[in-house]
């Protein structure tokens, strides 16, 4: 499990792993039954004290991300695929109101904007040798 | 994090100097395993009240106990247990550094003679040198080595990186990481330099007149503000914006920047997609949380 934390950026560090374990597990880099390393060894990882581990913890396992088995450790949980979508689909959706906020405040057209989305996803899927669409 | 018993509890701790109270009725609970930052402006009280801690200081009403044992009553069995570095550094200038080392050590059974060398080496410090002959930065490295030696539970700083510079202040904090990692310690460190202590607390602790205004988990403080940016989609702001809480506004040309306080994501979003708004969230460092809560 790879995180990076940044101190400075006024994000509360909790917040900043469990958005970051989030990505990974929509990405599927961490799947579910995955074992999370104990709150010592990512407290030393990441050079914060075992508290903000901790709390990073719970506040995952609140939200459902993760599930404890007694006596085991903390896992990745299993999550409803149509959660999953949702979840996705928020995440996105943030990254492309940014976007088109920015569009809209450089006056470029929807229509514009549609082109340059396709031709990202064009130049994204030659890069990777042309993987199929679907 | 089994052991949740405080390190140190004060109730209702008042200090006179001169008539003038330094601490009016302070309570806290310090407990174990934290890395706790204790800021405020000089003449705040946090020198007065760390020196309760140790037994310097006897409090003039209220009860200040430390590993469960009243400040007077401190003795050979919970001081060893205890490392204080201080503003002031007195240390035997007519000793080399590597004397003072070992006639420091020699009061302390469990001295790490392993971390003192690695430390040594670490912070570069001229064990041959006398004392009296070394520069602030280095005495102030020679003064922390000597408070952490023994692995004390409980390690109080009081403004211990002030003379070091950059490097040597972010390899300090580093160890004092490890030193939490490792073993179940408390370290309380007062400091002026912010951006410092961000990267380590996880606890704040803030002072203002002798009293104590914020005491809680640095990740709790940093959720309780926020501060956006609103950038109108169509001509302008209005007059009146929806959101609530509002610590401070500036706006000119269908932008404006708000602080808020006790943010609910959710219901900002909404409200700026109401306003026509794009919406950016910038999180504050610790400086300016600092700032809203001395000036509140």
């Amino acid at each position: 499990m790879l995180l990076e934390i940044d101190h400075h950026s006024g994000i509360p560090i909790y917040r900043q792993i469990k958005d970051q374990v989030r990505e990974q597990i929509m990405a599927g880099r961490l799947k579910e039954g995955d074992q999370l390393v104990s709150v010592r060894e990512l407290a030393t990882q990441l050079k914060v004290t075992p508290v903000t581990i901790s709390k990073a913890y719970s506040a995952m396992e609140a939200e459902g991300l993760l599930e404890r088995r007694r006596g085991i450790g903390l896992f990745i949980a299993e999550i409803h695929s149509d959660k999953k979508e949702e979840t996705k689909e928020s995440i996105i959706g943030a990254l492309l109101s940014k976007a088109v906020t920015t569009a809209i405040q450089f006056g470029v057209s929807q229509n514009k904007l549609e082109k340059m989305l396709k031709d990202t996803f064009l130049k994204y899927r030659k890069e990777r040798g042309r993987e199929s669409n679907e | 994090m089994s052991d949740h018993k405080p390190i140190v509890e004060i109730k209702r701790l008042t200090k006179y100097f001169s008539g003038k109270a330094a601490l009016n009725a302070v309570d806290l609970k310090v407990l174990p395993g934290r890395i706790i930052g204790l800021l405020g402006p000089n003449g705040s009280g946090k020198s007065t009240l760390i020196r309760h801690m140790i037994g310097l200081y006897l409090p003039d009403n209220g009860i200040c106990t430390t590993f469960g044992c009243d400040a007077e009553k401190l003795s050979q069995r919970e001081l060893p247990r205890i490392g204080y570095v201080h503003q002031e550094g007195e240390l035997l200038d007519w000793m080399t550094a590597e004397q003072l080392i070992r006639y420091v050590s020699a009061y302390h059974p469990g001295w790490n003679r392993e971390l003192e060398d690695r430390y040594v080496n670490d912070f570069d410090i001229d064990l041959n040198a006398k004392v009296g002959a070394l520069s602030p930065g280095q005495r102030q490295k020679l003064s922390i080595l000597l408070a952490i030696g023994h692995v004390p539970d409980f390690l109080i700083l009081d403004e211990p990186a002030s003379a070091l510079d950059p490097m040597a202040r972010a390899q300090f904090l580093n160890l004092l990481i490890k030193i939490i990692q490792q073993k179940q310690k408390t370290i309380l460190i007062s400091s002026h330099i912010l951006s410092d202590v961000e990267k380590v607390i996880d606890h704040v602790i803030i002072m203002k007149n002798g009293h104590i205004i914020e005491d809680q988990g640095f990740d709790d403080l940093r959720d309780q503000y926020l501060r956006i940016r609103l950038t109108s989609l169509g001509t302008s702001l209005p007059e009146e914006m929806p959101f609530e809480r509002v610590l401070s506004c500036e706006r000119n040309n269908g932008q404006a920047v708000l602080t808020l306080e006790n943010p609910q994501i959710e219901t900002i979003k909404n409200q700026a997609e109401s306003i026509d708004c794009r919406i950016d969230f910038h999180p504050l460092p610790l400086e300016d949380i600092y700032k809203i809560v001395m000036s509140s």
